[in-house]
């Protein structure tokens, strides 16, 4: 791997007794799209404003190429960002807006110009070059603080959490022009959101936040399917988590006895000691559903309480006798087969090897 | 629109059309009526005669008065933009939100007293022995004739201007959107040139209104340069006292404040129309 582009090394960042970022080490690659993730006070849109220069560490170092950049001023920085209100400049026009950045850097009028309308066209807005930023739509403008920040041509495009503003539809339209951008440019894209759709849909990598800590960092599919520990596995969202003791651990598989029966997890990289409490998970997508008893090893019995249906998806939530909560996701199609009403008795079961032990209890 | 819910409209209207009527438009038109009257004897008759139209704008004195005035009042708006404006910019960007509330509180009180009262005070300042001078003399300076100058008039209009001047600054300033100013330093603007780049642009109408204000109150205002510009150059103001004083000319002090109500309309109309002019490519 090439030297990392950016590195946060043991950063922190207080506003008076508020820990905004605890103590942050963090590598960022050139070329890759890594999103920052986490709920609003997690620390995340710090750790942004941090590498823009907007925020000074308390302690701690960031390095961007190698350069120290503590007390580096923001407009001696290579670092635009796209803000969440845009921030475009009312007064200007389309065009001057996008020229600003180069203006202060010196570029002559027709250059400035030249590259403008080459951006602007490039964000397929170039007819609107002349036109009052506050007369386009929320897709417009949105572009025409993308092409402000990308005319700059820099190494790293910061964006805090760009796309909150705009409905659903576009959403999705303007996760493809991003990503498309990132890959043709070739430069890193930090990307804040609180979205996990928007992350995991974009990124290829995903740092996961909580009270100012990295809470996890990897793959969209890493932390979706093996995450770290209970919060990122809760964060995530439609994960079942089960607490137990651990009965017996092997080198391949842990048995767990839990309130609501004994089942085999996967035996994580450090062995479980006996009897220690551990919990594990099983995405709801990856358990079965039946109604006659299964065959399978971790298999439990529950009652339907309720679903949610979000377009061909659905999620059912259960409870097994115990009183612990299952969510089982399927395709609306598949639920059909079943003729299913709250109060429903049916067996729930997933293969040992898609249950993730994780770390502490 | 029904003809019931114009009638409702209408009553609520009606006090201030009439107000406006009666001691607004009524006393105007009767001032346009009274600048074609003449005077016989110390008395008033009416007519309708050009002659005082003719006298006033023939005259060189009532245009080095009128230049004069627009100059000086256009003079001092600047300079109290001038020196308002750091103080505004401190207020509104480096101050709390506790100080600033304070500070408008403050810039408020001098309003509490008498505008004469507080021009009067100026006095004891500027005086040839006043306190100013006293300093002055301490350094080796001094003393200089301060009041019945140019400069007292300016010191006078300023009284009046600059806690206002502040006040309208800073609350446009407080407003502008701060992640606008962020954006700018992120694109590589330097802190100082926000101010011209972003921060002026932003707070391009309250800036033109303030300086409006200033313009509007210290054109009319009679009392510094009265007092303390010693009405050596007369500004339009003092020329109506004079006018009326000197033979019962209220006709041709009329012919004067109609010079002025037309000067001040059509500079309080350029700078709404520029405060609020849609930027370039708006629809």
């Amino acid at each position: 791997m090439s030297d990392p582009l950016v590195t946060f090394r043991n950063v922190q960042k207080r506003f008076g007794d508020f820990v905004a970022v605890r103590d942050m080490t963090l590598d960022i690659q050139p070329g890759e799209f890594l999103a920052i993730m986490g709920s609003s006070g997690c620390g995340k849109t710090t750790t942004l404003r941090m590498l823009a220069g907007l925020e000074q560490p308390t302690r701690g170092e960031i390095r961007i190429a190698g350069r120290l950049m503590n007390d580096v001023k923001p407009h001696d920085r290579d670092t635009p960002l796209v803000w969440q209100s845009l921030a475009l400049f009312p007064f200007l026009t389309a065009r001057e807006n996008v020229e600003f950045g180069l203006k202060m850097r010196g570029v002559d009028k027709a250059e400035r110009k030249r590259r403008a309308l080459e951006w602007l066209d490039r964000m397929h807005i170039g007819e609107f070059a002349d036109r009052s930023v506050d007369t386009l739509s929320g897709g417009q403008k949105q572009r025409v603080a993308l092409a402000r920040s990308l005319v700059m041509e820099p190494q790293m495009l910061l964006l805090d959490e760009p796309l909150s503003a705009l409905d659903a539809n576009l959403v999705i339209r303007m996760q493809g022009v991003l990503t498309q951008l990132q890959k043709e440019l070739g430069i890193t894209f930090v990307y804040v959101t609180h979205s996990q759709s928007e992350a995991f849909a974009m990124a290829d990598r995903v740092v996961i936040m909580s009270q100012g800590d990295i809470a996890q960092i990897g793959t969209p599919k890493d932390i979706y399917r093996a995450p770290a520990n209970r919060f990122v596995a809760e964060f995530v969202g439609r994960n079942n988590i089960l607490t137990g003791t651990v009965k017996e651990a092997s080198s391949e598989t842990t048995r767990l006895a839990t309130p609501a029966g004994t089942f085999m997890v996967e035996t994580p990289e450090t062995e479980p000691q006996t009897g220690t409490k551990r919990s594990f998970v099983v995405s709801a997508d990856l358990v079965s559903l039946s109604l006659e008893e299964p065959t399978a090893a971790n298999r439990v019995h529950a009652k339907v309480i309720s679903e949610e249906f979000i377009g061909s998806v659905v999620t059912l939530f259960l409870e097994s006798g115990d009183g612990q909560e299952f969510k089982v996701q399927m395709q609306e199609r598949q639920l059909m087969n079943y003729d299913l009403h709250a109060g429903s008795q049916v067996w729930l079961s997933w293969e040992t090897e898609n249950a993730h032990m994780l770390d502490g209890d | 629109m029904t003809k019931r819910l114009d009638l409702y409209a209408l009553t609520w209207r009606l006090p201030i059309i009439l107000w406006q009527l009666v001691f607004f438009v009524g006393p105007v038109l009767f001032m346009v009526a009274i600048s074609f009257f003449v005077v016989r004897n110390y008395r008033m008759q009416p007519a309708f005669d050009f002659v005082n139209w003719e006298k006033m704008l023939g005259r060189g004195y009532v245009w080095d008065s009128y230049w004069y005035t627009l100059f000086i009042a256009s003079l001092s708006a600047a300079i109290a933009m001038l020196i308002a404006f750091p103080a505004a910019y401190a207020l509104a960007f480096r101050a709390s939100e506790n100080l600033r509330r304070w500070a408008i509180f403050l810039l408020i009180i001098p309003f509490f007293t008498s505008y004469l009262v507080r021009t009067f005070s100026w006095y004891v300042i500027l005086a040839e022995t006043g306190v100013l001078n006293a300093l002055l003399g301490y350094v080796g300076l001094g003393p200089y004739t301060m009041l019945n100058t140019h400069f007292g008039t300016v010191v006078g209009y300023l009284t009046l201007t600059l806690p206002l001047a502040v006040i309208l600054q800073t609350v446009t300033m407080a407003n502008i959107d701060r992640t606008l100013i962020e954006a700018a330093r992120n694109l590589g603007c330097k802190p100082l040139a926000t101010i011209w780049r972003v921060v002026i642009p932003l707070s391009k109408t309250g800036l033109i209104i303030a300086a409006l204000f200033c313009f509007i109150l210290s054109f009319g205002d009679f009392i510094a340069p009265f007092y303390l510009g010693g009405s050596q150059e007369p500004t339009l103001p003092i020329l109506i006292l004079d006018t009326t004083k000197s033979g019962q000319q209220w006709p041709r002090a009329a012919v004067v404040a109609i010079m002025m109500m037309l000067t001040l309309f059509a500079i309080a109309f350029t700078a709404i129309a520029l405060a609020y002019r849609k930027p370039k490519g708006a629809r």
